[in-house]
């Protein structure tokens, strides 16, 4: 089926962070996945995100991770793109964004699928995905729903770009 | 034939140009100390944990056996490890997603089907995924690989 890039471009994450179970910030964290209906499954593989800070030393602390209240109403934010441009787009796509009314909260059970510790002064982080063991995304309600990749506890703000590579099934 | 090699993923953190993270952070964060260090890159396989997807990344000083499940034949993180151990069944999550999408198509409200596949791990009568039918057994098994 279709792959896409859901790419963000200089978000500033969140100075503190966001512990488990505590919704975000809008635009204060790179991006959220989520299925279209209940029955679209996702599979992302690969994350990649690079620090743009300029001047000083900033610590991303940055977690990829389920989430157990998805993002709702008046969402926004980041951009999607067919990675094969002869593709044609499928009737109904996957909600992303950085931005709602009710942002998401991480999971505390299902909230760390993967670790991401850089320094946005100079730093990037990517991981990949072999095909077949990519992480799934299953429906459109929480906690399998959505994911999400965030700042957590002890971040220090600074801009970071990236993208989620994901296929659509 | 697969190998289990064949399963990995890759995790990469360049701090080339960079002054890197504290160790003290990336302890805290499950990675290892090094993983952070100023102008060099750490890379590192990863394997995806059968059961729930989490990601491992493979520390070469592990000296305890790696969770394995013998059913699906997939590495697993400790969690799951300690359900297996504990005797659960293996029920791998990309079976439980096939499953859950079945009984979605035959009529199954998505909140009733996400509750007994995802919540209660109670796999359909009409499961339409092929397993490992023996016994859940709690035997420690050692990781098939040994790293150095």
């Amino acid at each position: 089926m279709a792959r896409y890039s859901q790419g963000f471009q200089s978000v500033t994450t969140t100075s503190g962070g966001k512990a488990d179970a505590t919704a975000y910030v809008s635009s204060g964290y790179p991006f959220f996945l989520q299925g279209g209906t209940s029955t679209m499954q996702l599979k992302v593989n690969e994350l990649q995100c690079g620090g743009e800070a300029t001047a000083a030393s900033a610590v991303q602390i940055l977690q990829f991770g389920r989430d157990s209240t998805v993002a709702v109403t008046s969402i926004s934010g980041n951009f999607n793109a067919l990675l094969d441009a002869t593709s044609t787009a499928p009737g109904t796509t996957a909600v992303f964004g950085n931005a709602a009314t009710t942002n998401p909260q991480r999971s505390t059970t299902l909230g760390k699928l993967i670790q991401h510790s850089f320094n946005a002064y100079g730093g990037l982080v990517r991981w990949q995905a072999r095909q077949g063991e990519e992480i799934t995304v299953i429906g459109n309600t929480a906690s399998l729903g959505e994911v999400s990749y965030s700042p957590f506890t002890g971040n220090v703000a600074g801009p970071v770009s990236g993208h989620c590579l994901y296929e659509l099934c | 034939m697969r190998s289990l090699r064949s399963l990995e993923g890759v995790l990469l953190i360049d701090h080339r140009c960079s002054m890197g993270v504290p160790e003290e952070i990336m302890v805290s964060q499950g990675l290892p100390k090094d993983a952070g260090k100023k102008e060099t890159v750490w890379e590192s396989a990863t394997v995806t944990c059968n059961h729930c997807e989490a990601q491992v990344v493979l520390n070469p000083d592990r000296s305890r056996p790696r969770g394995f499940c013998m059913h699906c034949s997939h590495y697993l993180c400790d969690e799951c490890e300690a359900k297996r151990f504990l005797g659960l069944p293996c029920y791998p999550f990309k079976a439980r997603v096939q499953d859950y999408l079945e009984a979605v198509d035959k009529g199954s409200t998505p909140e009733a089907a996400h509750e007994a596949i995802f919540v209660q791990g109670v796999r359909p009568a009409q499961s339409v995924v092929m397993l490992d039918s023996s016994p859940a057994t709690s035997q420690v098994s050692q990781s098939p690989l040994i790293l150095p």
